[in-house]
C-alpha cells in the first residue's frame, strides 16, 4: 500500500515540477508571441490593401470583425480586409482575405494551417494563391464543386483543403455583402 | 572509445528507421520533401538530446514502475517547451518547423531511446545516443524524401532537377508513395546486409 502511494507521490512531484516550467516558459513566451502576432497582421493588411489606414470594425451582431481600409490621402474606401476561418483537413485554416470595394479578392494570405506537408500545406505558395486574384464571390469556388463557375483548381492530392479555403472565404464574402447591405452578387 | 561508438551506431548499424524501424508515422508524413525532411530531424534530434539527457540523470530515482508516465511527462514537456520558446524567440524558424514539432510527440524514437537506453547509461553516452540516433533518423528522412521528391515533384530542395517534360509521378508524395519507398529501400539494405 504504502508502495504505491510512493509511486504516486513521485509521479506527482513530476508532473508538478513540469507543469511549473511550462506555466513560467507561457508566461514568458506568451506576450511576445501575441505581440508579434498583432505585428504581422497590421503588415498582412498592409500588403493586402497598400497605402490605406485600415479601421477595425465589428459586426452587427458582434460575432466578427473586419477591417475596412481607407486611401490614405482620399479618405475613400479602398476596400475590406477579414480572416475566413473553416477546418480543412487537419485543423483550422485561417485566410486573411484583402477585398477591393466592388468585393473582388485582391490578394490572400493563409496565416494559419496545418495541413498535410507536401499536399495540403502546398497552400501557402503563391501558384495557389494567385489563382484568387481578381475573383468574385460567384468564383470562389473550387472547380470539382462547381464547374461551370469555379475557379479554384483543387489541389492535387489536397480537395480537402482547397475546398476548406474557398468556400470560408466564399462564405464570408457573403457575410459581409449582407453586413453592408449589399447582397447584389451572391452566389449567382 | 564508448562515445564514438555510441554514436556511430545509430546511423548505419542501428538505424532508427531502416533497421530498428522506429518512428515510422513521422517519416511517413513528412517525407514528401527534403525541406521538410531535414526540419523534422533537426527538431526530433534537438528534443532526443534534451529528454536523453534529462532521462539518464534522473534514472536513478525514477521507479521502474511508473518510468514511462514519466518519460512521457519529460518529452512532452520539452516538446511544448521548444514550441513556445521557438514561437517567441525564433519566429522565421518556427514558421518553417513549427508544423513538425507537435509531431515529434509521436515521434516513438524519443521514447524508445528513453526506454532502450538512456535510463540504462550514463549521461555521456546517452548524449551520443542522442546525437548518432538523431543523426541516423535526419539521415534517413532526407533519403526518403530526396525520392519521394524527385519523383513526385520533380524538384530537390525546391530546386527543378528534372527536365521540363516530366509529368510527375503524383503517387509518389501521397501516402502510398512512403510505403513503397521505404519498402524498397528497407529491402535495398537488407540485400546489402545479406551479401555481407
Amino acid at each position: 500500500m504504502m508502495y504505491y502511494l510512493k509511486l504516486g507521490v513521485i509521479l506527482l512531484i513530476f508532473c508538478a515540477v513540469a507543469a511549473g516550467v511550462l506555466a513560467y516558459v507561457n508566461g514568458l513566451t506568451t506576450p511576445i508571441i501575441s505581440e508579434r502576432k498583432a505585428k504581422e497582421a497590421i503588415e498582412t493588411r498592409e500588403a493586402l490593401i497598400p497605402n490605406s489606414t485600415f479601421e477595425e470594425k465589428t459586426a452587427a451582431d458582434s460575432s466578427y470583425k473586419y477591417f475596412v481600409a481607407l486611401d490614405k490621402t482620399t479618405k475613400e474606401v479602398n476596400g475590406y480586409t477579414f480572416v475566413a476561418s473553416k477546418n480543412g483537413y487537419s485543423g483550422k485554416v485561417e485566410t486573411m482575405v484583402g477585398l477591393d470595394k466592388d468585393f473582388k479578392v485582391i490578394d490572400v494570405k493563409i496565416i494559419t494551417q496545418s495541413e498535410t506537408p507536401g499536399l495540403g500545406a502546398n497552400c501557402v505558395k503563391d501558384s495557389f494563391k494567385a489563382m484568387f486574384k481578381g475573383l468574385g464571390v460567384e468564383n470562389l469556388m473550387v472547380d470539382k464543386d462547381d464547374k461551370d463557375n469555379g475557379k479554384i483548381i483543387a489541389m492535387a492530392g489536397a480537395t480537402i483543403t482547397s475546398r476548406a479555403i474557398a468556400n470560408s472565404v466564399h462564405e464570408q464574402i457573403l457575410v459581409l455583402q449582407k453586413e453592408l447591405g449589399q447582397n447584389d452578387g451572391g452566389g449567382k | 572509445m564508448r562515445f564514438v561508438s555510441e554514436l556511430s551506431k545509430g546511423i548505419v548499424k542501428e538505424n532508427p528507421i531502416f533497421v530498428l524501424v522506429l518512428g515510422m508515422c513521422p517519416t511517413l508524413a513528412v517525407s514528401t520533401s527534403v525541406t521538410n525532411a531535414i526540419g523534422m530531424g533537426m527538431a526530433a534530434t534537438f528534443v532526443l538530446i534534451c529528454s536523453n539527457i534529462i532521462i539518464s540523470m534522473i534514472k536513478n530515482v525514477t521507479p521502474v514502475k511508473i518510468r514511462i508516465p514519466i518519460y512521457v511527462v519529460v518529452i512532452a514537456s520539452f516538446v511544448t517547451i521548444v514550441d513556445m520558446v521557438m514561437a517567441a524567440y525564433v519566429p522565421a524558424l518556427h514558421k518553417s518547423l513549427g508544423l513538425f514539432i507537435p509531431l515529434i510527440v509521436v515521434n516513438c524514437i524519443i521514447l524508445g531511446r528513453a526506454e532502450a537506453f538512456a535510463n540504462k547509461n550514463n549521461v555521456l553516452n546517452s548524449l551520443a545516443d542522442a546525437i548518432g540516433m538523431g543523426a541516423g533518423f535526419t539521415l534517413s528522412l532526407v533519403i526518403v524524401a530526396t525520392i519521394r521528391e524527385i519523383l513526385g515533384a520533380g524538384t530537390w530542395l525546391n530546386i527543378s532537377v528534372m527536365p521540363k517534360t516530366y509529368d510527375p509521378m503524383l503517387v509518389a508524395i501521397l501516402a502510398p508513395g512512403a510505403f513503397i519507398t521505404l519498402g524498397f529501400l528497407m529491402a535495398l539494405i537488407n540485400m546489402l546486409k545479406e551479401r555481407k
